[in-house]
């Protein structure tokens, strides 16, 4: 039976043809991978089916009944349900007003909070999800954003899932955790409609993938036909690229063993750092050289966003010393829509924001400036000038690299700079990291992506509970890079705490 | 005559609670509609434009109720229009604020004009009824004896319990938070931004009829800027129903010591007292008195 059929679905903005004439179907109790480019038109077709969008024409059946949603309460009642690629998260609501809005059990005179918090224990405690419902959400990491994400969806008790990029966020732990609670769920009859940019991920839990480029659909593959070369070059839509960059590890570029003291950047000499009474930052010794990629890994949580916050300046409680022989540092952050970005705001004037000596400006040296980074990057817009927000997620990361790399800094730190971004970006979004340091500049890498850190990296930081339990460099790095699985199985170890 | 032990009077205290209702009103209207993601600083000119309407209908019917029904009536009428400026065509909440605040000052002044042939004030009309029995209470009588004080102090809790104990608060919240959010569970958002609005109608105009039926008559200028003293006690009382009571007492204070210095101490320049309020707003503004957030989609179209 077909849990989902698309037939002939078009949505335009504008000129704009984000969908064009898309038709297949998603077979019910199986879980369907789509990928494509960044703004290749998934996230669109997603909240066409999800009732956030209003499609211009075709017909969507959701098992085998034609239907018409006007807005996501329809699809819900529908049993559909959706997961972001942006969080839709209350900052400053609970996790557990997040969780029940819209659906709330009520008694007579308000909320039922007994009773559903109740029925929420119970599903944290069957998926393991380890949430504590009365946090506020502003004070929670992106992994337990995450999970109050499912679990909304869990709630609901929804058959058919949407997933947009779920795991770009998560560390490769909770990428196994969260493929388990996703096996979980198709066990339970459920149908998983899931996007993501990591073609190993697919081969390990697709049951079938559709593939689009550029707003239509251009392959269909089941899991018995399923080949990981094939599909990066039906993603990529050509094959001479696609032979470069889905190489299964990225290509190390040679990674430097030996420092000299001289040209140390920053330094970081026995720095603590407590906030409201919890350690976040624990006797940290730290040095980030030129031409040096550091890379910095851990799970979410562990100390990663308070070591930026430090070393950007954004956060001066710390104890011990902390030198640099730099002026400025750009950084790109994490959490793009937030901390990156000024979404109504075009590129061009994301850009000359940040531009040193720029005070006064054309709307011509505008529009030349936004033309560069569009061209230099591929960036995709719907539009030049359009604003940040009409961006898909990949374009809108790449316009930020590319602002911050064009700032020209002596030091760059990169935090999760590969989130969310296509196969093809991604790659060329390393070669940009790695030209900075070619260029001499010292770079601070931190990701949840151990192959990305692996790929790059000169030396890597292991961050456990705020502190560095170890730092994998010189020979034992460059030769554990040559058996990657044995490293990555260490590292994985280490970053849940585990002793070697 | 003391000052001290008049400050401690309970007459004092019962001119306190009585000054205490319209600021009250008027910041739970503003507070309620900002909750919602709609900012409105029109809550003077609801005030105005329900006490002049107030004091037209109870002299036309003579009686006071139907005079405050009427007025309640116009009052959700204009909300209406407000919403439909801010909500539906998405006009900013803040112009649209300023051009309510205008035309009911100008309406109302006008109509005095043309209904009343005075330039500052209506004729007089009946008090309200005062409720049997609680308003023997001595001393207290004149407050425990009111309906729409009684009703200010209930909404205190009211107020909180349907903010942050039920469903409608929720999702009236989310609007005002996240819309998006909102959307995405099934919130019909732009609903329950009309909901704020209509109901910061409604309380403000409340607190407009208060004021009236305590002077027995419209006059112009009657209002004095509580609207906008109201607003200023929603933001220190960080859009929370009971922070924003103390603050609202606060103002009440101020405003009852000045009234009581202007009798006792004729020479004590009182501006200093009147001035004190706005001090403290702007220390609290400024981040001395704890941080004050609004909600985060606070006056930002949907
Ligand atoms: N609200 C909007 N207004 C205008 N253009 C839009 C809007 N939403 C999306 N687009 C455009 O439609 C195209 C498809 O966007 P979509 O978000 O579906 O891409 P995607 O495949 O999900 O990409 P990514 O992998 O980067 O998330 C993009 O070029 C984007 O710029
Ligand atoms: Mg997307």
């Amino acid at each position: 039976m077909k849990a989902v059929e698309f037939k002939n679905i078009t949505k335009t903005f504008g000129n704009f043809r984000a969908n064009d004439d898309i038709s297949f179907s998603i077979e019910k109790n199986s879980i369907h991978c789509i990928l494509g480019e960044n703004g290749a038109g998934k996230s669109t077709l997603m909240k066409v089916l999800f009732g956030s969008y209003k499609k211009d024409s075709g017909e969507i059946y959701v098992n085998e009944n034609p239907v018409n949603f006007k807005s996501p309460l329809d699809a819900i009642k529908s049993g559909i349900g959706m997961l972001y690629q942006h969080f839709m998260l209350i900052e400053d609501f609970t996790i557990l007003e997040n969780v029940i809005l819209g659906s709330e059990i009520t008694a007579k005179t308000g909320i039922n909070y007994t009773e559903s918090k109740r029925r929420l224990n119970s599903l944290i405690d069957k998926y393991k999800l380890d949430l504590n419902l009365d946090d506020k959400v502003s004070d929670i990491s992106i992994g337990a954003a995450q999970k109050t994400e499912l679990l909304k969806l869990l709630y609901r008790d929804s058959e058919i899932l949407i997933f947009d990029e779920p795991t770009a966020v998560l560390s490769p732990i909770e990428v196994e955790n969260f493929f388990k609670i996703i096996r979980n769920f198709k066990e339970d009859g459920k149908t998983i409609i899931l996007i993501t940019h990591k073609l190993n991920e697919v081969k390990e839990i697709a049951d079938e993938v559709s593939v689009l480029r550029k707003g239509k659909l251009v392959y269909s593959v089941k899991r018995e036909n399923l080949d990981i070369k094939e599909l990066g070059k039906q993603i990529i839509g050509d094959l001479e690229l696609s032979i470069v960059i889905s190489d299964d590890n990225l290509q190390a570029p040679e990674a430097k063993a030996e420092f000299e003291e001289i040209d140390v950047l920053l330094s970081l000499q026995n720095i603590t750092l407590t906030e409201n009474g919890l350690t976040k930052l624990f006797n940290i010794n730290l040095d980030l050289h030129k031409g040096e990629i550091l890379g910095v890994c851990g799970v979410e949580g562990n100390g990663q966003s308070e070591l930026i916050e430090l070393i950007s300046g954004l956060n001066k409680n710390y104890t011990g010393l902390y030198s640099k022989n730099v002026r400025k540092i750009s950084l790109v952050p994490d959490d793009r829509l937030k901390k990156g970005m000024i979404k109504e705001f075009s590129i061009g004037e994301n850009l000359l924001m940040r531009l040193p000596g720029k005070n006064v400006f054309s709307k011509r040296l505008l529009k030349e400036k936004e033309q560069e980074v569009i061209a230099e990057y591929d960036v995709r817009v719907p539009e030049v000038g359009d604003i940040m927000e009409n961006l898909s997620g990949g374009n809108q990361q790449k316009a930020i690299v590319a602002r911050e790399i064009k700032l020209n800094c002596d030091v760059i730190i990169f935090s999760q700079p590969t989130r969310g971004v296509d196969i093809k970006a991604s790659s060329f979004i390393h070669q940009k990291i790695y030209n900075e340091k070619m260029n001499g500049k010292g770079i601070l890498l931190v990701s949840a992506d151990l192959d990305e850190l692996l790929a790059l990296s000169d030396r890597l930081a292991v961050l456990f509970k705020g502190k560095i339990v170890k730092i994998f460099a010189g020979d034992e790095f460059l030769s554990g890079k040559q058996n990657s699985k044995e490293l990555i199985g260490k590292i994985g170890q280490l970053m849940i705490g585990m002793e070697l | 005559m003391d000052l001290f032990g008049s400050i401690l009077s309970v007459a004092f205290f019962a001119q306190v609670l009585r000054l205490f209702t319209p600021y009250y009103l008027g910041a739970s209207a503003a507070n309620f509609s900002e909750r919602s993601g709609v900012v409105n600083i029109a809550i003077e000119g609801f005030m105005i434009s329900a006490a002049f309407s107030f004091a037209l209908f109870s002299i036309v019917f003579g009686n006071p109720f139907a005079g405050m029904f009427f007025a309640l009536i116009i009052g959700i009428l204009l909300s209406l229009l407000f919403a439909l400026f801010t909500i539906k065509l998405k006009v900013n909440q803040i112009i649209a604020g300023v051009g309510f605040n205008l035309l009911m000052a100008g309406a109302s002044k006008f109509l005095i004009v043309l209904i009343f042939k005075s330039s500052s004030n209506t004729s007089r009309f009946e008090s309200f009824y005062q409720i049997p029995l609680l308003k023997d209470i001595p001393v207290i009588g004149n407050i425990s004896g009111d309906y729409i004080i009684l009703f200010s102090f209930a909404l205190v809790f009211i107020g909180n319990h349907i903010l942050f104990k039920t469903r409608f608060g929720l999702r009236l919240r989310s609007a005002g938070e996240n819309p998006a959010a909102g959307e995405s569970l099934g919130v019909n958002v732009r609903l329950y931004k009309l909901y704020g609005v209509l109901i910061c109608g409604f309380l403000a105009s409340l607190g407009g009829i208060w004021l009236a039926s305590n002077q027995n008559t419209y006059s112009d200028g009657m209002i004095a800027g509580r609207g906008f003293i109201a607003i200023a006690a929603m933001i220190i009382g960080k859009w929370k129903p009971v922070n924003i009571f103390f603050a609202c007492i606060m103002f009440a204070f101020f405003e009852a010591l000045e009234i009581l210095l202007q009798v006792s101490m004729p020479d004590f320049p009182t501006q200093i007292i009147q001035m004190l309020p706005y001090f403290i707003t702007i220390l609290v503004l400024i981040g001395f008195i704890g941080k004050t957030k609004p909600p985060a989609a606070d006056g930002i179209s949907y």
